[in-house]
């Protein structure tokens, strides 16, 4: 475990890249990269190309130097980055608090089938079994956020209240505290975005861009999936002592994302 | 003289007042009169719904009315606390705070040339950079990224040109006053280095204004007591101030 925490710590910033390649993220956002709110997509559309070019928004360039004067760094996305610290610390403590609150419950109610409370699950790692690297932390909750910054995402917990949400059938935000490798975690969270998707608002004039855009992602996540086997099967088959519960009429990738978060 | 410092202690003392008791609302509207009627809208609607308004407008027209008026660069960060406030409230953003800081940060890169081109207006940053520096907290901690930056700006201040100028140096106590204690936990380092300068000028410089003098004591007097006056230097420093 310990291996492959440390190995997962470098490299792997293609998926960063990834991430922000092509429209389809880009298209529902629902703010700009400098924290503005968009306007209209038309707009949003014409701004992005600009950015391309030369005019980036200023917090997104490396300010000057100004000789001996060391304030340059950029003083929002500190206390950006500042907030999102001690807001992951402020979230590892109450996670810690839940998980030792419910330690007693006895481990078969947890994995009981067709409980539609899907916390319990979910949270059933011993705590010595949290993630508490800080970095690993904010790069995933940076990951989370962004995936939550967009239209699909507002729709879809406004129009599926939580307590209607089935496992395997809706997405569900990946637990950060857990341990997983940095694939495993990427995988989940693109996984996650793609079914976000689904509640991507419905297009106008730009519509057939967007299937396009969707039918690529798809093909873009089964040829990953097939890297990631081998880890997921690894992870998968290491709780196998709890019995995971049947989806039988669940796509075979859903059950890939059941079957990481249960790990 | 006493006319001045008389102003000064007023500001202090009226200004640690007003920060905690009085209403927000009541407070807002008073510093919302200055500007013209439509701007005052604009404020009005930022205050309570800043999703409908540019944020860059409003974080332009406060930090430009700051570098202007005395007075509202010494409150205005109420204004902005309340905005952002609002706005993490509403949409779960913090868009003014962050045009706010790098509007800040723009400002702070050309202080020195502001500081030839207008004391005012340097004076007036330095009150608003401090102000925000007191009203807005990220998770109830001071925004870490001002620390070196408000230092830096106090440092200034305590130059031997500067303290030549009393308008200065009345911002200076000013700032340490109100947020002294907040700055020294962040960093008790950098604190020293500026108290040594202050030391020296009191101790050392020349050609310095009794009033002046007096204020850089008081000040001394004042971190030495651990940020507040004891009682017989309170009666010794103020006491004429009442008559």
């Amino acid at each position: 475990m310990s291996y492959r925490h440390k190995h997962s710590g470098h490299g792997d910033y293609r998926t960063e890249e990834n991430r922000n390649k092509g429209p389809r993220w880009s298209h529902c956002r629902k703010r700009d990269a400098d924290g503005n709110v968009r306007r209209s997509r038309d707009e949003s559309e014409t701004n992005t190309s600009d950015r391309r070019g030369s005019n980036r928004p200023e917090c997104f360039t490396t300010p000057e130097s100004e000789g001996p004067v060391s304030r340059i760094r950029d003083w929002a996305e500190e206390v950006e980055n500042d907030e999102m610290r001690t807001n992951v610390r402020r979230d590892i403590e109450r996670y810690r608090r839940r998980i030792l609150t419910g330690d007693f419950v006895p481990r078969e109610r947890k994995t009981s089938s067709g409980s539609s409370d899907s916390r319990d699950s979910r949270d059933s790692p011993v705590p010595g079994d949290i993630e508490t690297d800080e970095t690993v932390l904010m790069r995933r909750q940076k990951q989370i956020n962004y995936g939550k910054n967009t239209l699909a995402y507002d729709r879809y917990i406004k129009e599926v209240p939580k307590h209607l949400r089935k496992p395997g059938v809706h997405p569900r935000t990946p637990n950060k505290f857990k341990k997983y490798s940095r694939r495993s975690w990427d995988q989940q969270i693109k996984l996650w975005k793609v079914k976000l998707h689904a509640w991507d608002p419905p297009a106008e004039e730009g519509s057939d861009l967007q299937a396009v855009d969707l039918g690529e992602v798809m093909d873009f996540e089964l040829d990953v999936e097939c890297s990631v086997d081998p880890e997921t099967e690894a992870s998968s088959s290491k709780s196998s002592s709890s019995s995971l519960p049947e989806h039988s009429g669940t796509p075979h990738k859903m059950m890939k994302i059941d079957e990481a978060e249960m790990a | 003289m006493f006319c001045i410092l008389n102003v000064c202690v007023c500001v202090c003392v009226c200004g640690a007042q007003t920060l905690n008791t009085m209403e927000d609302s009541s407070k807002e509207e008073y510093k919302i009169h200055s500007f013209d009627p439509e701007t005052q809208k604009l404020l009005k609607t930022a205050l309570k719904d800043p999703g409908l308004v540019d944020l860059e407008t409003v974080c332009n027209i406060i930090v430009d009315q700051s570098l202007k008026d005395q007075v509202f660069s010494k409150e205005a960060g109420h204004m902005c606390y309340t905005i952002v406030q609002a706005e993490v409230k509403q949409n779960n953003s913090s868009v003014f705070r962050r045009h706010l800081l790098n509007r800040l940060q723009q400002e702070f890169k050309s202080r020195e040339e502001m500081r030839k081109r207008s004391t005012q207006e340097w004076v007036c940053y330095v009150s608003f950079i401090c102000n925000i520096f007191d009203y807005l907290k990220v998770n109830n901690m001071p925004m870490m990224a001002l620390v070196h930056p408000v230092y830096d700006c106090l440092m200034r201040l305590a130059q031997p040109d500067a303290l030549k100028n009393e308008e200065e140096v009345d911002c200076l106590v000013l700032q340490l006053h109100r947020i002294g204690d907040q700055l020294e936990k962040a960093n008790a380092e950098r604190m020293d280095e500026l108290f040594f300068l202050l030391r020296d000028g009191f101790l050392l410089q020349h050609g310095l204004s009794s009033l002046t003098r007096l204020l850089l004591l008081e000040i001394l007097e004042f971190r030495a007591g651990d940020w507040s006056l004891s009682e017989a230097a309170q009666k010794y420093y103020y006491s004429e101030v009442h008559d």
